[in-house]
């Protein structure tokens, strides 16, 4: 270490931490700014700033069909949250378990979904399910937002499944138990803080969801499809409101997440006795 | 004293796409016995171990237990608890649910595993840690929750996948003991696999030598420390000094040799099938049993001038490494007692000799 | 004991298997044949019928469209590249455990704020009575119009693309042995030179993958174009979505679509080409 602290000068690395400080402002200057506004009375945002006021929020809260979407979100969040895991953690377990023929293929179908442009997905969920006659449907932002979740499951679950020592598998059936009984009594519980993990993170990603909702969902918006109407009409600080409400509900999930991803992760067996 | 068989295994074959990993093996293990399984990574000894858990399942032959053919019985329906090289405790349960598992697995009932699994934890003196988590546990302390978690169903054969490979020395030595009076008392048949000599053969009463998946030595530690039975044990076992040559005589009770480096004698031998004439064989010498003198000793017959090339010394002992003219190398073992007024700076030269009666012939060359 | 097809095996891979191929798999294959299709009297028909593709290859303002997304796209990635190394390289070697640790947690968490709501509060400093332009009157500057410019769909793609670049070339950072630098800096490599010798190609393939996520994001966004750029010059995006939503013109938007997943199938194998040619080379991984 010695020669790198030689090496190091103090300009530079003050310079590069600045410069770590201005990126991070960047990305969350419209965060902030969101939160900021929507507490501000004025009709229209900018500075000086005015009265902190709840005006928007009782404006939001007023407004029925943004609780309708909330009702939808919410719920769809929720399913898609836990089929998305069962799928996810399917796919994470062959794939740790299982070699076979045609699996880069299998998991390529498992983990690609998310790299395709929401707008092509939006697109071709909406021609498809419409043809089958399942769109403009809650039912149709759930069979998308599967899609699209179940990858974020699997990387989660299987990250997880990646620490757990390989022969704690053969242990438990070696100590009598079935492959259904070994599942349930040792790779549950050891995957669980990544299952959890996976549940509200897919969660968070279906709140947000909005581009592929708004093609298929039909009058069964969500939130951020409500957002978008906003969007497109004229500017209302509604926005920030809404916004800040979904923030603080993602990020409780994302932090739920984040503590049992890592808080509860059993220790490594670096043991050196 | 021979002992019932408790699992045979009869011209075992196990592939692995084209890989042979276990060639044509038979032999049996009996009941009561301390077996250890030897080899280099590779030779096949672990694919034999999980074969008889039922983790793997042979591809040709047959494996009985109890005279049962087991073959395509799946681990959980047998009672062959292993206990793994990563030891594998589950770490989401404490040690005694650790220890309850297999019980909770066959349906025993809640007070009854318990029961079972504090009077094991006891055996094993950890009982006092048994509300502990994994973690919380050394080294030590977690082999005997693996031992305890295999034996609380009271098999007849325990598994043990170089369980010991993890530790420290020290440690290692004790845990042997442990290992060796627990076999003892409980009169289980261990199956130890390991690549180590010294665990091998200071806890086993017979040891299987493996080499590419072929069985090179079935014998107790004394027989095949004395009496290799092919070059590639002597080699393994390093102890010996190997000699090979053509047979210049022959009989049922001796061997002459000539090598490059001259004529090497076998007296006093009882040789079922002695080498033809004109063949080439194999003799062997132990390294604590070659001799060394500045002056070629007046009446011996095996003696080689040799030159020190190296010498190690290990507490009481000394290894001196020397090389004949033609470059076969010779290892002596002595005390240091032994080596006192010898001249072992490299370079020097002295004369190695053995009593013909300590040569061996090595089986298969 | 491994037998491959088992009820208990299938129980777990077989879910995920169905419903990617009848939700993902095969709506993408409908997409092609409904490039087919024809529109006639607002109602869509199967058919077997190249016109939809001749039509928009046909059309300039599809060309123009193509050239704008393509080359707003190309260059998101190279500025989101410049712009994150600096910061992902500092996060990488002069932060603590610690502080490291939170500087990835937070850049985690606008993956899980609105980018709607951001793009939003992006028109609140953008626009003509913005906080920016508020902030440039106070010391005698502007106002300028910065809302529905392509400065301002960059800013855009900024924000949906910089904290993943981050992200991605922070991770292929950390990885790089520090001994390598230490034994550059041994043999006399300055420690610009070290960035460029030592660092960035053993880093090689995650800045790549950086660089065509951010692409990949920003090919397919709509939002920015629409309400930070004005919609002004069109982007493909814009024009899959208003020909869905306003015209009816599935096929054609189908087109469309089918166009970007082939130019980013290819730029993504050009890429990932590119980023493993060098592994020889400089990189460990």
């Amino acid at each position: 270490m010695n020669s790198e602290q030689i090496n190091r000068s103090r300009t530079v690395d003050w310079t590069l931490r600045a410069y770590i400080v201005l990126a991070y402002v960047f990305v969350f200057a419209p965060i902030a700014a969101s939160f900021v506004f929507s507490l501000n009375s004025d009709r229209f945002p900018s500075i000086p700033l005015g009265s902190v006021s709840l005006d928007w929020y009782r404006a939001v809260a007023a407004d029925p069909l943004v609780w309708q979407g909330l009702g939808n979100t919410l719920m769809i969040g929720l399913i898609v949250g836990v089929v998305s895991t069962f799928l996810g953690f399917g796919a994470a377990y062959t794939d740790y378990r299982y070699h076979f023929f045609g699996k880069q293929a299998y998991l390529a179908l498992a983990l690609l979904p998310p790299t395709i442009p929401v707008i092509i997905m939006g697109l071709a969920m909406l021609a498809f399910l419409s043809r089958v006659d399942l769109s403009g449907r809650a039912i149709s932002v759930i069979i998308s937002h599967v899609v699209i979740c179940a990858p974020f499951a699997m990387a989660i679950i299987r990250l997880r499944l990646s620490q757990m020592d390989p022969a704690l598998e053969p242990a438990a059936w070696n100590l009598g138990a079935s492959e259904w009984a070994t599942m349930w009594h040792v790779i549950v519980p050891f995957t669980k803080p990544a299952i959890f993990g996976a549940l509200f993170i897919t969660m968070a990603v279906s709140f947000d969801e909005f581009a592929i909702a708004w093609f298929v969902s039909g009058l069964n918006e969500t939130l951020p499809v409500k957002v978008l109407g906003f969007l497109q009409g004229q500017v209302s600080p509604r926005i920030n409101a809404i916004g800040t409400f979904v923030f603080v509900i993602s990020m409780t999930l994302v932090i739920v997440a984040q503590v049992l991803l890592s808080g509860r992760a059993a220790p490594k067996s670096d043991e050196k006795e | 004293m021979q002992r019932d068989t408790l699992v045979s295994i009869e011209g075992v074959i196990k592939r692995f796409g084209s890989f042979t990993a276990v060639r044509k093996m038979d032999f049996e293990i009996r009941k009561g016995e301390f077996l250890a399984i030897m080899g280099s990574s590779g030779c096949g000894k672990t694919t034999t171990l999980r074969m008889l858990a039922g983790l793997e399942a042979p591809t040709e032959g047959v494996i009985r237990l109890s005279g049962k053919p087991i073959n395509h019985l799946p681990t959980w329906q047998r009672d062959t608890p292993m206990v793994w090289q990563s030891l594998a405790l589950f770490p989401f349960l404490n040690v005694r649910e650790n220890v309850e598992f297999a019980l909770k697995m066959r349906g025993v009932g809640k007070a009854e595993r318990r029961r079972r699994a504090e009077q094991w934890l006891d055996r094993m003196q950890i009982l006092e840690f048994s509300e502990r988590n994994i973690a919380q546990l050394s080294g030590g302390q977690r082999q005997r929750v693996a031992l305890a978690r295999s034996l609380v169903v009271e098999p007849e054969i325990l598994l043990l996948d170089e369980p010991l490979s993890a530790l420290d020395a020290a440690l290692k030595v004790r845990m042997q003991s442990v290992l060796k009076n627990l076999q003892r008392e409980t009169g289980i048949t261990f199956v130890y696999v390991t690549h180590s000599q010294s665990e091998a053969f200071s806890m086993a009463d017979r040891v299987v030598i493996m080499s590419r998946g072929v069985i090179e030595q079935i014998g107790t530690p004394q027989e095949i420390y004395g009496a290799p039975r092919t070059r590639f044990v002597a080699d393994f076992l390093g102890s010996s000094n190997i000699f090979t040559g053509k047979v210049l005589a022959a009989s049922d009770s001796g061997v002459q040799l000539e090598t490059a480096d001259g004529p090497i004698v076998l007296k006093g031998a009882r040789l079922a099938q002695p080498p033809r004439q004109g063949a080439t064989a194999t003799l062997t010498v132990l390294d604590t049993k070659t001799h060394l003198s500045m002056t070629p000793p007046p009446d011996a017959t095996n003696v080689l001038p040799v030159r020190v090339i190296g010498e190690e010394f290990v507490g009481a002992t000394a290894t001196i490494y020397l090389e004949t003219p033609r470059g076969q190398e010779i290892r002596v073992q002595k005390g240091h007692e032994d080596l006192v007024g010898l001249p072992l700076d490299i370079g020097e030269t002295l004369y190695a000799h053995w009593a013909p009666t300590d040569s061996h012939l090595v089986a298969e060359a | 004991m491994r037998r491959p097809i088992s009820l208990y095996g299938l129980t777990f891979s077989l879910p995920l298997l169905v419903w990617q191929l009848l939700f993902f798999v095969f709506p993408l294959v409908f997409l092609v044949a409904l490039s087919f299709w024809t529109v006639k009297n607002f109602t869509i028909r199967p058919d077997f019928n190249p016109v939809n593709w001749v039509t928009m290859f046909g059309k300039p303002v599809f060309w123009q469209a193509y050239g704008t997304t393509f080359g707003l796209a190309a260059a998101a990635s190279v500025l989101a590249s410049v712009v994150a190394f600096p910061c992902s390289y500092a996060i990488a070697f002069k932060l603590s455990d610690s502080a490291r640790r939170m500087a990835v947690f937070l850049m985690v968490i606008p993956f899980f704020t609105s980018y709607l709501v951001r793009v939003y509060s992006w028109q609140i400093f953008l626009s003509d009575a913005g906080i920016v332009n508020v902030m440039l009157g106070a010391v005698g500057l502007g106002p300028y119009p910065m809302l529905n410019t392509v400065g301002a769909t960059m800013v855009g793609y900024m924000t949906l693309a910089l904290p993943l670049v981050i992200l991605l070339q922070l991770f292929s950072l950390v990885f790089i042995d520090r001994t390598l630098i230490e034994a550059a800096h041994n043999m006399r490599c300055g420690r610009i030179r070290t960035v460029f010798e030592v660092v960035i190609p053993s880093a090689r393939v995650g800045l790549v993958i950086a660089a065509l996520f951010c692409f990949i994001l920003t090919f397919g966004d709509f939002v920015s174009p629409v309400y930070l750029g004005g919609g002004d010059p069109t982007t493909l995006s814009i024009l899959i979505t208003d020909t869905t939503k306003s015209g009816q013109q599935w096929p054609r938007a189908a087109v469309i679509a089918l166009t970007m997943i082939a130019t980013l199938l290819v730029v993504a194998f050009l890429s990932v080409r590119f980023a493993y040619a060098g592994q020889a080379k400089g990189s460990r991984t």
